[in-house]
């Protein structure tokens, strides 16, 4: 079969830019393995977690500025009193202001190769997908800090409707609930770091024994089992205003879950992202398939790519291994989407890093002594995550002289040099980014 | 506050609390004083082989002679912590079979029980070898477990009236005349401070012997030297693999339950508190045990540690794997005259409760008291507990709670029991008790379970994120030099959960 363009990789840039490329009214085939990270961490989606020091731009939080006063206070705070940037993609001030600096500062990150006003493109479009009720938001402009399932605050910037009850957490006034038998969130745990209340609930239909996450995410969207919680934890509400939950409150229609839980238990509800699996994540994954695949795109999950073949420095076609079977495509252009290690987009042996399917160069340091840091948490990034494909101005992979080396090839998300996106909590910004800024290039060439 | 005890033992290495075994079943009052938890130095550092003597049968031939004496001792009281796997001495195509040769005389001139193999012979035993081996020497090695052995010591112990206390530290040595009177000590946990006397002092630190010997002005010629080693993720063979060769970097391979762990390397260091296993260290780990197991160059790794092997050193300096192995116990009243200090170091795990033996006999001379020793009779504690697969599974049942170690599938309820109802303690103390952060991801996952665990059960309060950080970066020693293929791709998911979603 022959496509105007393959997409290699299912994670967030994948499917962006399988996106941009079927609004185009491009023919599109998006092979992966899995849903790259979505279907681990991305709760919430990060755009620069760690603006630039020397703007002076904290993340939202009740601390004693005047600004953000207004949200303390004995009673939970309604949305609306918020500036929400919601839908319009138009990135807030603030951030706007940190990550153009970002790009003065750092010339060679994805960021950069993108520019600040095709990022703006970029999120209107992720954020089209995602129209109320379960939307994503951006408070007051700017990063702002949500529990998590360690009980420490984390930044981040779009925050989907089922998280924004955690956000300016006050302690006190919160009630946390975990489930017996749910091994990756421990309410009492999270509520003594963050100096609150912890409740753990037997659960009303689950039999004494384990249940996974994915489990108690499907048990939610059940009526009777989230009443007879609801009904549990009004119970036991000693005055709080604000009840957080592991974020499982459904695959499918999660702010009807929460809604249902607001009405029973007379307070405002609030998801927590846990350990991975993310299903947050996952409904990110959901929304794209469902809108991808009613765009005719193609859609192979479960499948992964085990060769491609090359003539002179063209991609004629790719194999798609799906045991026993091995089928091949061809497209006009291609677009890699691998991720880093984890989506195995990115190898390492013994010697050296690489990059398995085309073999495109890695730079990276020498030796495998040099790949870490000494300690885990130094404050410097672990060398090795600056690893990556290296790109032109036009998202295409370049040698480290410059030259091209694919001619219809687009490298995307993670598997780029010169970011560091755990330290930088860029993940999700840089996905996005890039995934709809290479796409948009392929198309016009 | 003041303690008075017979005996002060210093160290809660295997070799300090066989003493205290010891003195107790001779029905000698000791207290027994480590700054950490038991075998937290070479005790617990080492690739848990229950030597045959085979390894020194050549260079050391009197090691050799207590390692097969202490092999046969300990099958009969400590079956539980043992593994008889037995051993093979491999000889490649690359080492001839001159040193084979003189290995078997060797062995004989020891008394160690020798088979040759043929080439068909050995591959059958172990098909993962190497194809071209020439032959192999079958050995009664085995495996052991050296914390099991060292707290059922400890148990056995404290049965018998031995005092053992952990997390206490030394502060100071009181002098008499000629004497140590005894030790202002501390509990570093409470951080409570006071006095233990005794008027008979055991120095069982080991690789620490001359950092305890500082207080009282003395020193005694030691070498220090690092051992690293390597564990797969899973076991590769069946049986011990020795290399048929004069001992050297990386010629054995000692199984461990699930696991293989790759050994060793030796590097002479100048300080005992600050060692690390190099990515260096680790490829020629990788490097020389693939030539008998070629199936490590494939093998994920899930660990590297190190552990200082504390070698007695007479004059001479040289090759540290030339130093014996045997143990030196010494009495200062003789050499120093400091009449009731005695230094116990050297050995080996192996030999652990010989060294116990003399030690506690040197006492009781001192004492003027003739008791005989009877550790080599009676089997302690746990040996009667069930160690086949099939008894151990009819104690299993299903409600267990859920898993909170999904590599090792430990159970809730199993760490429920360990913890007891106290309070936390030390970290280290659970984990070292328990199979926690033993498997695969190396706590990544479970580690921040217990904490979850502990929290429900109000055992912690406090900022637990600490210590999961200081967790973290304690793991990160043995994580580092290993990270490549599957191993880097985990740890890019570890980095992720705890930087990136929890912030840490």
């Amino acid at each position: 079969m022959h496509y105007d363009l393959i997409v290699i990789g299912m994670g967030l840039s994948g499917l962006m830019a399988a996106k941009t490329a079927a609004e185009a009214g491009q023919k599109v085939l998006i092979v992966g393995k899995g849903m790259g990270s979505l279907s681990l961490f991305s709760n919430s989606i990060d755009v620069l977690g760690q603006l630039p020091k020397t703007m002076k731009m904290e993340p939202h939080r009740q601390t004693s500025d005047v600004d953000t006063k207004a949200h303390r206070g004995e009673h939970p705070v309604p949305e609306d009193q918020f500036t929400h940037e919601q839908v319009s993609g138009h990135l807030g001030t603030g951030m706007k202001d940190g990550l153009s600096q970002w790009i003065k500062d750092h010339p060679e990150h994805p960021y950069s190769k993108v520019g600040l006003e095709k990022i703006e493109e970029a999120f209107s479009s992720f954020l089209s997908l995602f129209p109320p009720p379960y939307s994503f938001q951006a408070i007051d402009n700017m990063n702002c800090l949500l529990p998590t399932g360690a009980g420490t605050l984390r930044p981040t910037y779009l925050i989907p409707t089922t998280m924004v009850g955690g956000i300016s957490f006050d302690g006190g006034h919160t009630l946390i609930v975990g489930f017996k038998g749910f091994k990756d969130f421990y309410a009492h745990y999270v509520a003594d770091q963050l100096k609150c209340r912890g409740i753990t609930l037997s659960l009303p239909d689950v039999p004494n024994q384990e249940i996974t996450a994915t489990a108690l995410a499907r048990l939610m969207e059940k009526k009777s089992f989230r009443e007879n919680i609801g009904r549990e934890i009004k119970k036991q509400l000693q005055g709080e205003t604000r009840v957080g939950f592991s974020a499982l409150l459904g695959m499918h229609n999660p702010f009807q879950v929460k809604e249902d839980l607001e009405e029973i238990v007379g307070a405002k509800v609030f998801e927590i992202p846990i350990l991975p699996p993310s299903i947050p994540g996952m409904r990110i994954f959901n929304r794209f398939k469902e809108w991808l695949i009613q765009k005719g795109v193609t859609f192979l999950l479960g499948y992964s790519v085990s060769k491609a073949t090359l003539k002179g420095k063209r991609c004629e076609r790719i194999e798609v291994f799906h045991p026993p079977v091995t089928t091949s495509y061809s497209a006009d252009r291609y677009i890699l989407a691998t991720g880093r290690f984890m989506g195995g987009g990115l190898k390492a042996n013994m010697e050296k890093v690489f990059e398995p399917i085309f073999n495109l160069p890695v730079p990276q340091s020498k030796s495998r002594e040099d790949w870490f840091e000494k300690n885990f948490f130094t404050g410097a990034p672990h060398p090795i995550h600056q690893a990556g494909i290296l790109i032109d101005s036009t998202f295409q992979p370049v040698d480290e002289r410059g030259d091209l080396i694919l001619e219809n090839g687009w490298v995307v998300g993670s598997i780029l040099a010169h970011h560091h996106y755990i330290d930088e909590k860029s993940r999700e910004g840089i996905e996005i980014a890039t995934g709809y800024m290479a796409a948009k290039r392929a198309l016009a060439k | 506050m003041k303690i008075k005890t017979e005996v002060l033992i210093i160290g809660g290495g295997a070799t300090g609390v066989g003493i205290s075994r010891d003195l107790a079943l001779r029905g000698i009052p000791s207290v027994l004083i480590e700054k950490k938890d038991f075998a937290s130095g070479a005790s617990g550092r080492n690739h848990g082989l229950f030597h045959s003597g085979g390894r020194y049968a050549v260079s050391d031939p009197e090691a050799a002679r207590e390692c097969i004496a202490e092999n046969r001792i300990l099958r009969k009281i400590a079956p539980h912590c043992i593994e008889e796997t037995d051993g093979l001495f491999v000889s490649l195509p690359e080492d001839g079979l001159n040193f084979r040769d003189k290995f078997l005389r060797a062995c004989e001139e020891v008394e160690i029980q020798t088979t040759l193999l043929t080439r068909d012979e050995t591959l059958e035993l172990e098909p993962e070898l190497n194809p071209n081996l020439l032959s192999a020497v079958k050995v009664p090695d085995g495996a052991i477990d050296p914390f099991a052995l060292v707290l059922e010591n400890a148990k056995d112990a404290e049965e018998h009236g031995a005092k053992i206390l952990l997390h206490t530290e030394i502060t100071s040595l009181i002098l008499d005349g000629d004497k140590v009177k005894g030790a202002k000590v501390k509990d570093l946990l409470q951080g409570e401070e006071y006095i233990i006397e005794a008027p008979y002092i055991v120095n069982a630190t080991g690789a620490w012997a001359n950092q305890f010997l500082k207080r009282v002005g003395l020193h005694i010629g030691m070498a220090l030297s690092k051992g690293s080693m390597l564990i797969t993720n899973q076991r590769l063979n069946h049986s011990v693999i020795n290399r048929c060769r004069p001992p050297s970097d990386g010629d054995i391979v000692v199984p461990n339950h699930t696991v293989s762990i790759l050994g060793t390397t030796s590097i002479r260091l100048e300080e005992v508190e600050k060692f690390e296993v190099t990515p260096h260290e680790v490829s020629l780990l990788i490097q020389e045990t693939s030539k008998m197991i070629p199936a490590i160059q494939e093998a994920r790794f899930i660990r590297a540690y190190a552990g200082i092997r504390p070698l007695f050193q007479s004059e001479e300096k040289g090759n540290d794997r030339a130093i014996s192995r045997g143990f030196v116990l010494i009495d200062h009243g003789k050499r120093d005259g400091i009449q009731n200090l005695i230094s116990i170091t050297g050995g080996k795990l192996m030999t652990h409760r010989l060294m116990a033996e003399k030690t506690s006999d040197l006492i009781c001379e001192k004492m003027g008291r003739d008791v005989p020793c009877s550790t080599h009779l009676k089997p302690l504690p746990g040996s009667n507990r069930p160690t086949s697969l099939k008894e151990r599974l009819e104690q299993f049942s299903t409600d267990q709670g859920e898993t909170l170690c999904d590599c090792e599938l430990i159970p809730r309820k199993e760490i429920e029991e360990v913890l007891g109802g106290e309070k936390l303690k030390d970290l280290q103390d659970i984990l070292h008790r328990t199979r926690l952060a033993k498997g695969t991801c190396q706590g990544g996952f479970c580690v921040y379970r217990l904490f979850g665990v502990l929290h429900d059960l109000r055992m912690a309060e406090g900022d637990s994120n600490k210590i999961l950080k200081g967790f973290l970066e304690e793991r990160w020693k043995g994580i580092r030099p290993i990270l490549w293929g599957i191993a880097l791709k985990e740890e890019e998911l570890i980095e992720s959960i705890y930087k990136g979603i929890f912030n840490l």
